[in-house]
């Protein structure tokens, strides 16, 4: 294969190797640093200031907070002396956070006097690996090698408490985007409300977003509902409009009904009904019943109701709480209230649209109207709340001093007010935000409007570097939707196409809500591809500048519009900037897609164009731009420009795609009429696939199901975990000793460098039935090919042992590492350093490290836990700690060569368990040459699995060994045809082709042998099909699972063997199984099972009274036994007494579960009396 | 049936011999010896491996296991192999190296000084015997000898050693692969083929040159000067049957008949290099010589004899 990288061993990749793989990660890192570079500047801006009034000095006091500026990692926080860098994979081995701190200049100013700034420190903040504030952000392989990191570190997620954590991506409704809503909850609202509602969820400059909704009520009228303080407050919209401007009945009026024109009748696209003009009637009429008239009166109503609810605002002015909440809750993405005026009347006018059924309700679940929640973006509005708690608590202890008149206080001293201040610190800010990535939990009042409160981020495992990549690359549809009983979020919509991967979801509980991006998905961001921060004011006008050129008519001056279908309304990031005559949009949608193309033009080249055409009860028809951060893009190919120097990909989103035509690559029109020509073509057919369903060779010639097996069997390989696994310290690591690269290979292995982390072994399988060891997908494995280090592996695990960590604080810091000279019995294990040996074998219960308190010298030795021999292969140790060391990592390893029992997989979803490690002289072998296979299953895992693409790569593989080349088995490559209608390859048949490699040297064109018995040297009957296949060996390994028992510890209450494969419990042998002994008859066995080997009791029970509960032994008056005979003495027989009968008359003993017993004394304990009738068995 | 009698002399035919590759004809024997042949070069032949480690130091990259496991698998010449003991029946020690009847001794010591990356290899394993020494590939593969400097074992840093003991014993294949000297033993059954001339004949020099190329291997060819087809190969023919199938596709079922010869076999032998591949045959027929004088002295024998009868005096050699 051409694209093989053309490496020689032991050299580090380029960084232009890496470049695909980076841009994998690209979304965290952009994220996290633009909240570095300005985000939180933004931030902090958007942060109310406080103000404190004094009321005996008259003073008023404002504190408001300024100037972030976030450090670098640090050692030693402590001493201010040292400082050194912290490096991240000192804290994966520490166990510690990578943090900077957190400065904040916290501004104080006196009656607008003269502003007085305090730099305060708000703790460590966790800091992204690779962003703008990490060591490794411009270093090469090399530096990354030289700071013990792999060669192929990305960053994007967090260190904290020495594990890594990724936040995870959550789908979010698209941000200023009106989305036309059916749902039966909105009925529950209040009484009088319909199912229907228009909803916008209205993002700040700071990223915190407030959601509008816009309800329908059955009188016709509508309601525009907001949250404050987790509340919801419903306001007519009539109040709203007049509210927000001086405008008149008449101009509501004609802009709400410029939709309809009776000449239009049912045309295309008419979105307006003859009952439009009598909801406008009614929404007017119910301000006019308010009797509010004008803008005054309807702000004076607004701040009337509002001002319990608005905090701070309680001296204020009825219209100036009014104009705070209509800034701070209604559109707040917009600031200009004509924008927001304009904006309602276009959500109303959907609204009745929906109503009249002449346009269709949004689907919240296609990926149309969605877009994701950025790392960066989640720890800016959790911050910016803890900052306004941080500094509303602040207020709060000022006032309380004031209140209290304490002589110490002085309100005009900076120095007391930051000592009152400092009570309520400030360190417990960023402390929060590591406890938001620590748990992925949010703690917070309003709820961010986030529909989830937990389950923001999770723990990057690093089994294999595919799981690895696939954390960055998951987007999750939310928590909340995890518990819905309907299957319709589940769903693959067409609309995710090219963004979402289709194969790429885990079957069972996640299905259809942990997706993965394809590899062609990006995010935008707000760095453009210069990578300076993009300046959004500046494109929006330039935008407008654009539409004003091609003939769209701007909003501002109050002109009355038509509507749809003479023109159509333009929106910029939800804002109505004007309107389009309908004719005009294509050539005006295709004049766009010029500019964003084209490198020259100020249109950024991930605008979204949004052309929504008229239809007929389609979607509201309207032309939305979108430059907004956080969307979904990807690329594809404008063929409708003519290509100005090579310069034709085009950045495309998930809302615009929809109404675009888009073909396949294949030469063909994929079946549109002449009249509606294709104008973009995709890049390449397996950019609609995952990285990981990306790696599946001809994963066009499985059964799809297969594939998604793959996808998750490819997460839970066995592979080569990490080049730098000397220097890390992770709980569980798993490693393959010698892994191969895959003969039979996608493009994408070269392209995202996979072959730095090989995942499997090209194992020679035959096909065929042998010795029955092969039925139901087991298979038969080379015991030689075992020996000579097939799927060898072994489990790194570590124990980081922290004596200052300990839990009887009685002793800390009077601990060390040391053995004592004396103590012979655990030299062998422990050095004189309390330490083991590197590379002694630790059996089950062998001692590995000892500590001795220095004050009391009492000894402490770790024994070895488990039931598994380990070996000793790394100590770490923790020299930060002044003189004795406090602090260090053991790390173990469990050598796990393959047994019987534990499992493999080829990479078409056709798993299986080695059965028996067969011996070498037994296999079948070929005349021809000699070769016996590695590997035999069962040609019954084939017919109904259909996994055509296993056979091929064996073929092929074959084929390519005897060549000595790699062969490509990109998926669909022969869908892409040049521009000559050629298809890459030369042969017109893939099987022709890989059956003419095998021909040329000699082999069958079928890729089958003639094999003899290993056993009996006889040839076999038929032809067996034999190649070589890449394995992944699967990390479940019976050697963690295995589960015996025969005797062992009981449970206390019921004497029943315990549960749990660690405490040596036993398998639960349950109802089911119970059921099906019962049909067996198997008497005997059940009684074994339930009652001999379960908690089998012998039991005395007076046959007088019928309890077994007041039974005592009486203990026999002690008296000296003599030797009879030379015998012992016998044992004095026992003897027995009913407490409540006070005799001994009438014991029996009986056998019964020790269960029943208990239930007795359950039973007494309520009053209840059981009484046991006892009947020898004949009479019964 | 008194009288006959199963004894046959097979016979061998030496086609090729080099040090660590053998081709050889064996005639008059059923399937069952060649198979049992075959098993035992596998399988039986003993060798010598290193089989204990004990490492002093190894600060290298790999662990302890997977150098051990990478020692055991260097092939050792053990032409000595089959006069020494296995550890286990060693009267003279109790099987801890220094025994000479039944182990040898390694030393390996390699530290890299310098910056360049050092491969420590095959070559720098010290033996205590001569005679059990790394196989040497130099001469025989023909590779660069600059580049062959014996089998890499693991390549160190500056500043990493490897320091250890190693202790080799004889044993055989079946108890781990690494003590196995055939790298690959097959045999194939010697073909026949009869060519059905005048059907051949019926068929045009396009027909016949398809049919040739229907075979995968060269089988057959037409003749430059009769335009016939001949068999130039018999033994290239897989038993694939595709020239078969090609004469039914071509309408002339029976144009070619192939069967194979059931008692004549050709074998391919390859040697690990441990044994040379002529003494790996030899030893393997010692060994299956040995383990039928097991089964024909152990006391179940005589005592099946009356059983057996025949069979049994067979096998004595009657």
């Amino acid at each position: 294969m051409e694209g093989q990288s053309k490496r020689r061993p032991g050299q580090l990749p380029s960084a232009k190797e890496l470049e695909e793989l980076k841009e994998l990660f690209r979304h965290h890192i952009e994220s996290f640093d633009y909240m570095i570079d300005g985000g939180l500047e933004i931030m902090l801006k958007r942060v109310k200031p406080v103000q404190i009034i004094d009321s005996f000095s008259n003073k008023t006091l404002r504190i408001w907070l300024d100037h972030p500026e976030v450090y670098p990692p640090q050692k030693e926080r402590s001493s201010k002396t040292s400082v050194g860098a912290l490096h991240p994979f000192e804290c994966r081995q520490a166990k510690i956070s990578y943090t900077g701190s957190l400065h904040i200049d916290v501004c104080f100013q006196w009656d607008g006097g003269v502003v007085i700034r305090e730099k305060v420190n708000f703790g460590e903040f966790p800091i992204m690996l690779r962003s703008k504030r990490c060591y490794l952000r411009d270093a090469d392989a090399k530096k990354l090698v030289a700071c013990k990191e792999e060669s192929s570190e990305m960053g994007g997620y967090f260190i904290l408490n020495g594990l890594e954590r990724v936040v995870r991506l959550l789908i979010l409704p698209k941000r200023n985007y009106p989305m036309s809503l059916v749902r039966n909850s909105f009925r529950d609202r209040r009484e009088g409300y319909t199912d229907k509602a228009v909803v916008i969820r209205c993002v700040r400059e700071d990223l915190s977003s407030v959601t509008v909704k816009l309800y329908y009520l059955h009188n016709g009228s509508a309601r525009l509902g907001f949250w404050i303080q987790g509340r919801e407050y419903m306001l007519p919209v009539g109040i709203v409009l007049k509210a927000l401007i001086d405008t008149s009945d008449h101009e509501i009026y004609t802009k709400l009904t410029c939709c309809y024109n009776e000449k239009n009748g049912e045309v295309k696209g008419a979105v307006g009904t003859q009952l439009v003009g009598e909801r406008t009637k009614i929404i007017l009429d119910e301000v006019r019943h308010l009797a509010l008239f004008t803008q005054e009166q309807c702000l004076q109503h607004i701040g009337e109701h509002f001002q319990p609810v608005m905090e701070g605002m309680e001296s204020e002015n009825y219209s100036s709480v009014a104009d705070a909440v209509l800034r701070n809750y209604i559109f707040v993405h917009l600031s200009d209230n004509n924008d927001k005026f304009n904006l309602i009347i276009f959500m109303v006018q959907k609204l009745f649209s929906l109503i009249d059924q002449t346009s269709a309700p949004d689907n919240s679940d296609s990926l149309q109207n969605q877009e994701v929640l950025l790392p960066g973006h989640l720890i800016t509005i959790y911050l910016k709340e803890k900052l306004e708690d941080w500094l509303r608590k602040g207020k709060k202890l000022i006032e309380d001093m004031i209140n209290n008149k304490d002589k110490n206080f002085d309100f005009c001293s900076l120095k007391d007010v930051k000592k009152v201040m400092d009570k309520n610190s400030a360190k417990q800010i960023s402390a929060a935000i590591e406890n938001l990535l620590k748990t992925g939990r949010l703690i917070t009042q309003t709820g961010l409007d986030l529909q989830q409160r937990a389950g923001f981020t999770v723990q990057a495992e690093r089994l294999n570097y595919l799981r690895f990549i696939s954390f960055f690359r998951s987007v999750h549809r939310g928590a909340s939707f995890a518990g819905l009983r309907t299957t319709s979020v589940r769903k693959l919509l067409p609309e995710s196409w090219g963004f979402l991967c289709p194969v790429h979801t885990p079957d069972g509980e996640p299905c259809g809500l942990l997706n993965h991006m394809t590899c062609t998905c990006r995010i935008t961001s707000y760095y453009n591809s210069q990578g300076n921060i993009r300046d959004f004011f500046k494109i929006r006008m330039s935008i407008l500048d654009v539409l004003v050129g091609v003939g769209m008519t701007t909003s501002w001056p109050k002109v009355d519009h038509a509507g749809p279908p003479q023109v159509l309304p333009v929106l910029l990031d939800g804002c109505v900037i004007g309107s389009l005559p309908s004719g005009e949009a294509d050539k005006v949608v295709a004049h766009l897609r010029r500019l964003k193309v084209s490198a020259a033009s100020v249109i950024p080249d991930d605008l979204e164009v949004g052309y929504v055409p008229l239809s007929l009860g389609g979607t509201y028809p309207g032309l939305f731009l979108f430059t907004t951060p956080s969307r979904f893009i990807r690329p594809v190919r404008n063929i409708s420009i003519p290509s100005v120097d090579g310069k034709d990909i085009e950045l495309i989103g998930p809302f615009e795609q929809v109404f675009m035509e888009i073909k396949c690559p294949d030469g063909g029109n994929g079946g549109r009429s002449n009249s509606f020509p294709a104008t973009h073509e995709e890049l390449t057919p397996t950019a609609m696939l995952s990285v990981v369903a990306n790696l599946t060779p001809w994963s066009d010639h499985n059964q799809s199901p297969r594939n998604m097996y793959q996808c998750q069997m490819a997460k839970q390989t066995m592979a080569f975990s990490l080049q730098a696994i000397q220097s890390r310290a992770d709980q569980k690591l798993y490693h393959l000793q010698t892994p191969q690269t895959p003969i039979v290979r996608t493009k994408t292995y070269t392209k995202y460098c996979m072959d730095n982390y090989p995942s499997g072994t090209n194992a020679i399988v035959a096909v065929l039935a042998y010795t029955g060891y092969d039925m139901e997908d087991a298979m038969i494995l080379n015991k030689s090919s075992v020996e000579r280090g097939m799927c060898h592996g072994q489990i790194y695990q570590t124990e980081t042992i922290d004596l200052c960590d300990s839990k009887s604080k009685s002793d800390r810091g009077q601990r060390i590492f040391k053995r004592e000279h004396s103590d012979k019995s655990i030299s062998s294990f422990v050095d004189s350093d309390g330490l083991p040996y590197v590379g002694q074998v630790i059996h089950p219960n062998a001692p590995y490290c000892s500590t001795i308190n220095q004050v009391t010298n009492s000894k402490k030795i770790f024994n070895r836990k488990g039931s598994e021999t380990a070996i000793v292969d790394y100590v770490t140790v923790d020299t930060k700690n002044k003189k004795h060391l406090q602090k260090v990592n053991i790390r173990f390893r469990h050598p796990r060569n393959p047994v019987i029992g534990d499992k493999f997989s080829s990479r078409h979803g056709q798993k299986g368990v080695c059965s028996q490690l067969w011996a070498d002289i037994d296999m079948p072998f070929s005349g021809v040459t000699g070769m016996r296979p590695d590997l035999i299953i069962n040609p019954h895992a084939f017919p109904s699995r259909m996994t055509i693409a296993m056979l091929l790569e064996s073929v092929a593989a074959k084929g390519g060994s005897l060549h000595g080349k790699f062969v490509d088995a990109t998926p669909f490559s022969d869908a892409v045809k040049g521009a000559n209608g050629k298809t890459e390859t030369e042969s017109d048949s893939l099987v022709d082709e890989l059956g003419s490699m095998l021909r040329d040297r000699g082999f069958n064109y079928h890729g089958v042998e003639v094999l003899y018995s290993g056993v009996y040297g006889t040839e076999l009957t038929c032809e067996i099909f034999i190649g070589p296949v890449y394995y992944q060996r699967l990390r479940h390994m019976v050697s963690d699972k295995y589960q015996v028992r025969a005797t062992g510890q009981v449970d206390q209450i019921t004497r029943q063997p315990i549960k749990g494969r660690k405490r040596g419990g036993g398998v639960r042998f349950g109802e089911m199984e119970r059921d099906a002994m019962l049909a067996h008859g198997a008497a005997y066995l059940l009684h074994d099972r339930l009652h001999t080997c379960s908690d089998y009791h012998i039991a005395d029970v007076c046959s007088l009274c019928g309890s077994i509960l007041t039974t005592a032994i009486v203990q026999p008056p002690k008296r000296v036994v003599r030797e009879i005979g030379g015998l012992p003495p016998a044992k004095a027989p026992k003897k027995v007494t009913c407490h409540a009968c006070q005799t001994s008359k009438g014991m029996e003993t009986v056998a019964m579960p020790y269960v029943f017993r208990y239930l007795a004394a359950e039973l007494a304990a309520m009053n209840i009396k059981m009484t046991i009738q006892l009947s020898s068995g004949a009479g019964a | 049936m008194e009288g006959v009698s199963y004894q046959r002399f097979p016979k061998v035919k030496i086609r090729e011999l080099k040090d660590d590759y053998a081709k050889f004809e064996l005639r008059d024997t059923d399937a069952s010896m060649a198979n049992a042949l075959r098993r035992v070069m596998i399988a039986e032949v003993p060798t010598i491996a290193i089989d204990l480690v004990e490492i002093e130091v190894n600060s290298s990259v790999l662990n302890d296991e997977f150098i051990a496991h990478r020692l055991g698998l260097i092939p050792l010449t053990s032409e000595r192999a089959m006069s020494m003991r296995f550890s286990r029946d060693c009267d003279a020690c109790d099987g801890d190296g220094q025994c000479e009847f039944c182990s040898v001794e390694f030393h390996l010591r390699a530290k890299c000084m310098n910056d360049q990356t050092l491969d420590v290899t095959s070559k720098d394993l010290y033996s205590s015997d001569h005679t059990v020494v790394p196989v040497d590939f130099t001469d025989s593969a023909g590779y660069d000898s600059s580049e062959q400097r014996g089998i890499i074992i693991v390549k160190l840093r500056r500043g990493q050693e490897l320091r250890l003991r190693a202790i080799a014993r004889k044993g055989i294949g079946k108890d781990h692969a690494k003590w196995s000297p055939a790298a690959t033993v097959t045999f194939m059954y010697e073909a026949e083929i009869h060519i059905n001339e005048d059907l051949m004949e019926t068929l045009t020099l396009e027909e016949k040159q398809s049919f040739v190329e229907s075979s995968p291997t060269r089988v057959f060819d037409i003749d430059p000067n009769t335009q016939q087809v001949v068999v130039v190969d018999p033994e290239a023919y897989t038993y694939d049957d595709e020239v078969i199938k090609k004469a039914e596709a071509m309408g002339k079922p029976g144009l070619v008949e192939i069967y194979a010869k059931e008692d004549s076999f050709i074998f391919t032998v390859e040697s690990t290099g441990a044994i040379k591949a002529s003494q790996l045959v030899l030893n393997a027929i010692e060994i299956l010589k040995q383990k039928l004088d097991a089964v024909r002295l152990s006391e179940d024998t005589v005592e099946a004899d009356d059983q057996f009868g025949e069979l049994g005096a067979h096998m004595r050699g009657g």
